[in-house]
């Protein structure tokens, strides 16, 4: 059976950005399946197997979650919040990518449990780059979190 | 009538002109006078004490002298202190007028005797203070508005500093945002369909790639200075020579390939905050890499010198340097001396080495001569002798 995993989610709400990212990530052909959440509520629903995601399973969480800060409704703190709070999500790798280097960000972030934070640089070529290592990084070279670390206990 | 007699009335009479005299002085007093006798009762007042009471000298004779203040307990121990040592000076009490005006006033009292050196009674004089109360009070008040005004200007100057917050966030994150956009599109554009555009095209794309990235670098330089405006000082003890090696060791890219000599001197111990002392070493050699990179062999010195007794460390070059003309302009934000086609920069680098050193209670200031080269200087108020030198500023503990 082929697995149909997604790899990424993307949390995103700037379609271009969106379209950037997709790019950069295609063309180092490191991700196959890659989901776009628009905003914080679609994210959470899709890792939450709740409303349009109703039928996916909680046993198969994404490689990592690639988190942008500013949303519109929920923002990217609230939602690193409920993925971490619950046990059954809280092992989900997420890294904050976001164009914020604000020092009260980065402290907010990691306490409530990020797993990395990263800067969207302006230029294209940085930027192609980062994500490449971004990917090689959660998907090749990590350990992803065996299946029990999502049981809730 | 006898001599005897004569000379008893004639002494009758002095004695009845000196106390006359005496009483009329007594009377013409401003202070309060009166004598209290060791009961504590009222022997004599002048016409002062009526006024300041409100009472007449016969309402006042042989009364408690304690009964006439805000405080008796205090007055009572006032005149018994008197008794007991001789005198007190300027005791302070409130007298409280029958109407209940209060008068505050300051009592010097001594004892007297009679002719065998008894003791019989205190003589207390009250110098009304109400004037120098007042102003104490107006000073009071003054004080406390001066303290309010302060704290509602505090108040507005942190809510300006909030928004101003809140506006380099959004700048951060705003405008950053469309330059990435800008940028990825132009790049892919130039990559996916670069053989199907005309040559003048594509150096039209470069450009606009290049002023992407000037403008990135000018947002993120400008989110640094007003960076390093919020940072609260985190002060510490700090070989600047290992500071320096750091920020050198930063900017090896910009030295790679290149003929340069260094001539550092030794560096003091400072107390100050590090980072940001990175920070203006890093600015000031970057910019000596920058415009010296015309001479064949770079010459750039680092060192400790002294001015009015303090010590001062500079960075000097002998790049293209400035014209005196303009070194009010030198630390100014976006001010800049070159062309951009000559030297890049987007002219914030000086503003936030003097933004740094300001914090620092410091100066900088700079000479130059037009192609011969430039110095910077700056102090940092906390700087401190090396250990063993007998002459340190020493400002707060090391």
């Amino acid at each position: 059976m082929i697995r149909q995993d997604v790899e990424i989610l993307l949390v995103e709400d700037n379609p271009d950005d969106v379209e950037l990212t997709l790019h950069a990530l295609r063309q180092e052909r490191l991700a196959n399946r890659i989901e776009v959440a628009r905003d914080g509520e679609e994210a959470l629903d899709f890792l939450f197997c709740r409303g349009p995601y109703a039928q996916r399973s909680f046993d198969q969480p994404p490689r990592v979650v690639l988190l942008d800060l500013k949303l519109p409704r929920m923002d990217g703190m609230e939602v690193l919040r409920e993925i971490k709070k619950d046990p059954r999500t809280k092992a989900i790798p997420v890294v904050i990518l976001t164009a914020s280097k604000e020092e009260s960000d980065m402290v907010n972030g990691y306490h409530l449990g990020a797993n990395g934070y990263v800067q969207k640089p302006v230029d294209f070529d940085d930027f192609r780059n980062l994500v490449k290592q971004l990917g090689l990084y959660w998907l090749v070279v990590n350990q992803p979190p065996p299946a029990v670390a999502f049981q809730a206990k | 009538m006898s001599t005897d007699t004569t000379e008893r009335h004639l002494a009758d009479e002095a004695a009845r002109r000196a106390g006359a005299y005496n009483r009329s002085l007594i009377e013409a007093s401003l202070d309060p006078l009166v004598t209290i006798a060791p009961d504590g009762k009222i022997t004599d007042v002048n016409n002062a004490t009526e006024k300041v009471t409100g009472r007449s000298r016969q309402q006042l004779m042989g009364t408690d002298f304690a009964d006439y203040f805000t405080d008796p307990g205090k007055a009572r121990a006032g005149y018994e202190q008197v008794f007991r040592e001789g005198l007190v000076q300027d005791y302070e009490l409130e007298i409280r007028r029958r109407d209940g005006h209060v008068t505050p006033v300051l009592y010097n009292a001594s004892v007297y005797r009679d002719e065998a050196g008894d003791v019989i009674g205190v003589f207390a004089a009250a110098r009304d203070i109400s004037e120098r109360k007042r102003a104490e009070e107006k000073i009071r008040k003054l004080n406390e508005e001066l303290d309010e005004r302060v704290r509602r200007h505090t108040a507005e100057l942190e809510a300006t500093n909030k928004d101003l917050e809140a506006f380099t966030y959004s700048v951060s994150h705003d405008l950053r945002g469309p330059l990435r956009h800008i940028d990825g599109f132009s790049k892919l554009l130039f990559e996916e369909y670069s053989a199907d555009l005309p040559e003048e095209a594509r150096r039209h794309l470069s450009r606009i790639r290049d002023g992407t990235r000037r403008m990135g670098m000018m947002v993120d330089d400008l989110l640094n200075l007003t960076r390093v405006g919020r940072k609260e000082l985190s002060m510490q003890l700090t070989g600047l020579s290992s500071l320096l090696e750091e920020a050198l060791g930063d900017l090896q890219p910009e030295t790679a390939g290149r003929e340069i000599e260094w001539r550092i001197g030794k560096l003091p111990f400072v107390e100050c905050d590090p980072g940001l002392v990175k920070q203006v070493f890093a600015n000031l050699l970057s910019n000596a890499l920058k415009f010296t990179r015309l001479r064949e062999r770079a010459v750039i010195e680092v060192g400790e010198t002294t001015q009015d007794g303090r010590p001062v460390i500079f960075v000097r070059d002998n790049g293209v340097g400035f014209s005196m003309k303009y070194v009010d302009k030198l630390f100014g934000i976006f001010q800049r001396l070159h062309r951009p086609e000559d030297f890049e920069g987007a002219g914030i680098g000086l503003a936030t080495v003097q933004r740094i050193v300001r914090k620092h209670g410091g100066r900088v200031w700079a000479e130059g001569e037009l192609n011969k080269g430039a110095t910077f200087y700056f102090t940092l108020e906390a700087v401190q002798s090396r250990p063993g030198e007998s002459n340190s500023l020493p400002r707060g503990a090391a």
